[in-house]
């Protein structure tokens, strides 16, 4: 029963950490990243749920628990624990227009199937075949990264990234030990804690966090 | 664990207790605690050194996860040497500094960046391993930096200073990892003993040579790269100068002595013909500079570059005869160099913290304003003199007996068993003989203008003139640096014995101790006993003394009145010699060299252009090979620095899209 189901599951999970990142560089309010945030990190610990029941493992299905409260909850309370009204407020306008936005996506997820299947090869398996999302969502968050202005959206390309990371270690070698991705995801964690406060010190000393706006070094 | 490897670990640990000190301690306790610390740090370096030197063997093993040699510190005895010099310079500094730092230089990261700058630099010495030994570096390099920074925020030259130091220590560095980097992928591991495998006449070998001789002739100061000398050793506080010209140097030539002695040794004769010249070069130009130079700290970081070119050159010598099979003579010329470090290390620290503690008393540093300290400071002006003489290279202390062996070794070194050994030999010899002379000559006028101009006649501004001696614990530093100035020269024998055990397979027909503490060179047929030199002396001068004395008491004491004052009843302080004056005939004779820009204005009476009312004279002597090697290179850097300012621009999203960029370029091309 679940065999069959079992392509289609990768795949429906898959499908929807491209669909998330590809809509988080198309949405320009922080509140609607934020929530596409939390619904990659409830898609990522499916994945690797999925994965976990497939192969057995249930050391997997723990990681995924983990997953699913640091990435689905954790870090997308951190990034909007601030009032919703303030938020709703904050409209990104990003460096790229939309469109260009997503074509940039489309041509970047060519990019990694092209990469992966060239350089190492897709292999047999459905995990193998999804692999290139993972180096897709890397690359996406990259692009999320150069392309907003405000220190916290661009917090949400980093985060972005480091699924896409997750993402290819699940799908390529069935996951990290169980305490390895637990000292990443606390480091992870600790990185936004730190880099949100800073957020917050920033706006309240120079009104804004538009980064294109710190040039100069200071004492 | 041995006793080295305790004496490591022990070192490690006070350094860390140190750094926690600095940053708890209350402000008024930091410089007590971080003084008292230091000096622990450096006491157990001094004993491991000494350890090392007579020939314990052990060490503290580190290991990596990183596929290479595991991390060895395990000093031999030139290390173990090495590391003698550098605590003991480490006392005196520690000693200084807890009553001699005050304001920005005692400050929280200062107090930090000392243990970490002393516990560096003894660990340089004791790596066995390219890469702890790069680490060590790296690690001394830091906190030398960070402390030569203190008081870059009341002074711009600090800050210009700053980089200078960083730019030359990091192209130091870079030349040094690339000559390991040749090394070791020419032997196939980092340790030395893999390195030592390597055939000296190899291309690698001759590529690496050239690679460290730049990379550690930049830390020890040597020609073309001692740019950063006469700028950074001013302007860093008096007991970093001192650590960093008496103890930090020294690395430098441990670094040449690691290359020349320990890694490849036996190496073609143009390497021991080029390590000469460079330092016969480093030792003329330093010397002549320093001569010219009427601020005290420039005077003294210019003549550090003189004495790092006389070890250098007695290195060189040493590399070159013993290519000819005169392995006396190479070993005497060794240990007169490796003596010369020693003894410059005393020297040099003590004129270093002398110059501190007149800055401390009249916060004047030229020359030209000083005088009259010796009545005032009386303690610091009998170390200071001491100091000079072992500067100097008079004898009875540590200067001469290094460049007596070291000239020693040079004449007699040409021939062996009264034949020539070679023509380069006896063409090299003759001439470095004429450049120490040259040099000595110099040295001693030099040090006659520091000690005079400061200490004597009388005084020529008001802060000099209202000097008072500086508190005691720094006296106490200046005592004890003098006394081993003293102590060097007087035994040498005992000292440069077991000095030659560091280099030498065959110590005792080098060097000899002999008589009361005096020296003997077998394989050159040289003795030199100061002790029974000074006995001798006072057997003469007592009688003359007492002749004198008695003469004087027979007559009695005239006063005479100049009838008529002949200009020598008004003498003002404006009319005595000042270091300038002193020095200006030098400055005439080596005009060519020295490019110096002389300014005179001369302003006239209104009424007559045949009176004047004043003449303002203005010289300044530049650094020759600042101005013409290092500004046009500056210049060019600074054009196309320009340019490179709007690819870098600060701004974040710019830095992120060449790192993005790239990884799509990778990405594109892996794939293709």
């Amino acid at each position: 029963m679940f065999e069959t189901f079992y392509p289609q599951l990768i795949g429906l999970c898959t499908g929807a950490l491209l669909l998330t990142s590809a809509l988080m560089v198309w949405r320009h309010s922080l509140l609607a990243s934020i929530r596409l945030l939390a619904l990659q990190g409830a898609a990522l610990a499916a994945l690797v749920a999925v994965i976990g029941i497939a192969e057995g493992e249930s050391e997997l299905v723990l990681v995924s628990l983990l997953i699913l409260s640091v990435k689905g909850v954790g870090l997308p309370w951190v990034l909007a624990h601030q009032s919703k009204a303030s938020i709703k407020q904050i409209q990104e306008s990003p460096r790229l227009n939309p469109t260009a936005a997503l074509l940039a996506v489309t041509l970047l997820t060519i990019l990694s199937y092209v990469v992966v299947s060239r350089v190492f090869g897709l292999g047999d398996s459905e995990t193998g075949h999804a692999a290139p999302i993972g180096l897709a969502m890397v690359l996406i968050g990259f692009l999320l990264l150069i392309s907003r202005r405000r220190a916290r959206s661009q917090l949400i390309g980093f985060l972005l990234l480091d699924n896409g990371i997750a993402t290819i270690a699940f799908l390529t070698s069935g996951g990290v030990p169980i305490l390895l991705e637990f000292a990443v995801s606390l480091d992870v964690l600790l990185v936004v804690l730190i880099l949100h406060v800073f957020a917050g010190r920033m706006r309240t000393k120079f009104g804004g966090t538009a980064v294109d706006q710190l040039r100069e070094l200071h004492d | 664990m041995t006793g080295i490897g305790a004496g490591l670990v022990l070192q490690l640990g006070l350094g860390a207790l140190a750094v926690a000190s600095a940053l708890l301690a209350a402000p008024s306790l930091r410089s007590r605690a971080g003084g008292i610390l230091c000096t622990l740090i450096a006491v157990t370096g001094f004993v491991t050194g000494v350890a090392a030197l007579l020939g314990a063997t052990g060490g503290l093993l580190i290991p990596i996860a990183l596929p290479m040699d595991p991390l060895l510190l395990a000093p031999d005895r030139l290390g173990g040497l090495f590391m003698l010099i550098v605590s003991g310079v480490g006392i005196l500094v520690s000693l200084y500094s807890m009553s001699s730092t005050r304001g920005p230089d005692a400050s929280r990261t200062a107090w930090v960046a000392m243990p970490v700058f002393l516990v560096g630099m003894q660990l340089v010495p004791a790596a066995t391993d390219s890469v702890s030994f790069l680490l060590a570096w790296e690690i001394m390099t830091l906190g030398s930096t960070v402390l030569l920074l203190a008081d870059h925020a009341s002074r711009a030259t600090v800050a210009s200073a700053g980089i200078w130091y960083s730019a030359m220590s990091q192209l130091s560095f870079f030349f040094i990892l690339a000559g390991f980097a040749v090394l070791a992928a020419a032997s196939g591991g980092t340790s030395f003993t893999n390195l030592q495998a390597i055939e000296p006449g190899s291309w690698a070998a001759n590529v690496a040579f050239v690679l460290f001789l730049l990379g550690f002739g930049g830390k020890a100061e040597l020609v073309p790269l001692h740019v950063w000398v006469p700028r950074v050793l001013p302007e860093a506080p008096s007991h970093v100068s001192a650590a960093m010209s008496g103890a930090m140097v020294k690395i430098g030539v441990y670094g040449g002595l690691l290359v020349c002695v320990r890694l490849l040794p036996d190496g073609p004769a143009w390497w021991g013909i080029s390590i000469m010249l460079v330092g016969g070069a480093s030792a003329l130009y330093g010397i002549l500079q320093a001569s010219v130079s009427s601020d005290l700290k420039v005077l003294l970081a210019y003549s550090t570059t003189e004495n790092m070119g006389l070890v250098f050159l007695g290195l060189g010598a040493s590399m070159l005869l013993r290519g000819y099979d005169a392995s006396a003579a190479a070993d005497a010329a060794l240990v007169a160099a490796l003596l010369l470090a020693v003894s410059h290390a005393a020297f040099k620290s003590t004129l270093f913290l002398g110059a501190g503690a007149i800055i401390h008393a009249t916060g004047e540093r030229n020359l030209d304003r000083l005088g009259g300290l010796g009545a005032r400071m009386p303690v610091t002006a009998a170390a200071f003199g001491i100091a000079s003489l072992g500067a100097a290279a008079i004898p009875i202390t540590s200067g001469f007996v290094a460049e007596w062996m070291l000239l020693q070794s040079l004449i007699h070194g040409g021939r062996l068993d009264g034949a020539v050994v070679s023509v380069a030999a006896s063409v090299a010899m003759p001439l470095a003989v004429a450049v120490i002379a040259l040099t000595a000559g110099l040295a001693l006028l030099t040090f006659v203008k520091a000690y005079g101009i400061a200490f004597l006649a009388r005084p020529r501004s008001a802060p000099a003139a209202d000097a008072r001696e500086v508190p005691p614990l720094m006296q106490l530093s200046l005592a004890l640096g003098a006394l081993s100035v003293l102590a060097l020269g007087l035994l040498p024998g005992p000292i440069a014995a077991l000095v030659a055990n560091t280099v030498s397979s065959n110590p005792t027909a080098a060097v000899q101790s002999v008589g009361l503490g005096g020296v003997s060179l077998p394989g050159i047929g040289a003795v030199l006993d100061p002790i029974m030199l000074v006995v001798l002396s006072a057997l003469v001068a007592i009688p003359v003394f007492v002749s004198i004395v008695v003469s004087a008491r027979r007559h009695p004491h005239r006063t005479v009145d100049l009838p008529w004052g002949g200009g020598g009843s008004r003498a003002r302080p404006r009319m005595q010699y000042t270091a300038t004056s002193y020095a200006e005939p030098l400055v005439r004779v080596f005009d060519d060299v020295l490019k110096p820009s002389r300014d005179v204005q001369v302003t006239h009476v209104a009424e007559s252009r045949y009176l004047v009312e004043k003449v303002r004279v203005e010289q300044h002597v530049s650094d020759v090979i600042e101005t013409r090697l290092y500004r046009p290179v500056l210049n060019l850097f600074q054009r196309y620095g320009i340019v490179v300012r709007h690819v870098a621009n600060g701004s974040i999203h710019r830095y992120l899209s060449y790192s993005f960029v790239a990884l799509l370029i990778v990405l594109i091309v892996v794939s293709l």
